[in-house]
């Protein structure tokens, strides 16, 4: 697979130009975006650079340990991302999020690379690390989602919950409603995109497996692997958060302790 | 399965009950038995801990110390929902889901804790006897009048048959008429099943006319420096 056409610096630098015109629009036309344009441009020339050296290395070395060094910090760096962004908290929730995207993540990845893909080992950094990066981008927004609507209905709706537990429901009885719903809202931009993928866009990957010259029926190939690794990976990620969220917020004696809920401030 | 006591045995015991709400606490020394058959007015100034208390009295918070007994039995005795399922807060707000009335009233039949079947007949009956008609079962109960809401409210605690209703405000959303049904019937099923009440009420005359007697928050009220 290697009549990718490669890129020289002067390439890169030609595409630059792209980016000075852009600038100079937003100036003729006064967006005011000319610095933010010139900081996102170097940011994403300095990110990926760093990334790429990173990644050379860590397939270089092929430890196990390297890897997994690596994995952890990228399942860190989305469990940071994916409860940054719900308007509601509690203490413990980082921690949660983390093995939630750890144990979704490397379950999956570990699926598709030695089931599927049947690398060996199945921990070739090559191929485990970028599914891993596919799975947590997409990951993090369920489980973000997921936090969100269960934490909303725990807190906002808490009379309804707790009615319930007033009647008699058990912890899981009362819980049952809102933590399908949260699974739900995670999962519905996944099979969002499942349904219109090819139609409205092509995948990033297949794009760039296309461009790297891989045959298009490959690549596709590659991308129903990918979109349905994505899919359960979301979904267990959603399942795994909802539940580990349920058993902190409700203790042995069936109360809701919706005291532990912070909002955001 | 533990016998009924008889007649005038307490059913409901509050040993010496603290009660905080947001790390604050609001009452101590809380003391009281309920007997089978009495309704009891619990009454005092907003905010000094009446909801609370009921909260504490059915398990759904924690006391901050002191035991509540069902029977002789505790909360965790009992298992928590079994306890509470028997003990039942109605809470002044009414909660109703986004489903029709029939739905509403047959939900708590579902859990694990029920110990009888929905029965619609009945449901009919009880709603009839605070009036509303039965063609209200197929109504979206939150396209109910907030009134009618509290009484459907109501007609759901009846049907679970507890041991003790903790009610709070049962009839503040009422008219004159409807708050007659309302005590009439509640005190009917007292009687009839000898049962017990807590009611919280913020109507001098409702204490002193349609309960058997008043317990007035503030003397379990914490003293503040």
């Amino acid at each position: 697979m290697n009549n990718a056409v490669p890129i020289s610096p002067l390439q890169l630098a030609i595409a630059g130009l792209l980016i000075v015109a852009t600038g100079g629009l937003s100036l003729a036309l006064k967006l005011g975006l000319e610095r933010s344009l010139a900081v996102a441009a170097l940011r994403t020339v300095v990110q990926l650079s760093l990334i790429g050296y990173v990644l050379k290395w860590v397939f270089a070395v092929d430890s196990p340990w390297v890897l997994l060094v690596a994995m952890t910090l990228m399942i860190a760096a989305a469990a940071h991302a994916a409860i940054g962004r719900s308007k509601r908290s509690y203490a413990g929730i980082f921690e949660r999020s983390f093995v939630s995207l750890f144990c979704s993540g490397l379950l999956t990845t570990f699926i598709v690379t030695a089931a599927i893909i049947q690398i060996r080992p199945w921990y070739h950094a090559q191929y485990a690390i970028p599914l891993l990066g596919m799975i947590l981008g997409n990951g993090l927004t369920g489980i973000s989602l997921a936090l969100d609507a269960l934490l909303e209905a725990l807190s906002a709706r808490r009379g309804e919950v707790e009615m319930e537990l007033a009647q008699g429901a058990t912890k899981w009885e009362a819980a049952r409603a809102p933590l399908s719903e949260a699974i739900r809202r995670g999962m519905i931009p996944n099979i969002n995109s499942m349904m219109v993928v090819g139609i409205v866009s092509l995948p990033g990957m297949m794009t760039g497996q296309i461009l790297a010259g891989a045959d298009p029926l490959q690549a596709v190939k590659y991308q129903i692997v990918v979109m349905f690794m994505i899919a359960a990976a979301t979904a267990l990620g959603c399942i795994f958060i909802a539940l580990l969220t349920y058993r902190h917020l409700f203790n042995e004696r069936h109360q809701l302790m919706w005291q532990l809920i912070k909002r955001r401030p | 399965m533990t016998s009924r006591p008889t007649a005038k045995s307490p059913l409901l015991i509050a040993r010496e009950l603290g009660v905080a709400a947001g790390g604050q606490e609001l009452l101590v020394g809380v003391n009281f038995e309920l007997r089978a058959g009495e309704l009891v007015a619990l009454t005092g100034p907003s905010g000094m801990g009446k909801t609370t208390l009921l909260r504490a009295l059915c398990g759904l918070d924690e006391p901050t110390m002191g035991t509540v007994e069902l029977e002789n039995r505790t909360p965790a005795q009992w298992g928590y929902p079994a306890f509470r399922r028997r003990v039942l807060l109605v809470d002044q707000r009414p909660i109703l889901f986004d489903a029709p009335l029939e739905a509403n009233l047959r939900r708590p039949f579902e859990f694990h804790s029920a110990r009888s079947e929905f029965s619609r007949e009945r449901a009919v009956e009880l709603l009839e006897r605070v009036g509303l008609s039965a063609t209200r079962l197929t109504q979206n109960a939150r396209s109910l009048s907030i009134g009618q809401q509290q009484r459907a409210s109501l007609v759901r605690a009846l049907l679970l048959e507890p041991t003790v209703f903790l009610l709070d405000e049962p009839t503040s959303a009422l008219d004159g008429e409807a708050v007659a049904e309302v005590e009439a019937l509640i005190r009917e099923e007292l009687h009839r099943r000898s049962a017990a009440g807590l009611v919280v009420t913020h109507s001098a005359q409702q204490a002193r006319e349609w309960c058997d007697r008043q317990l007035d928050v503030a003397r379990w009220k914490l003293a503040l420096d």
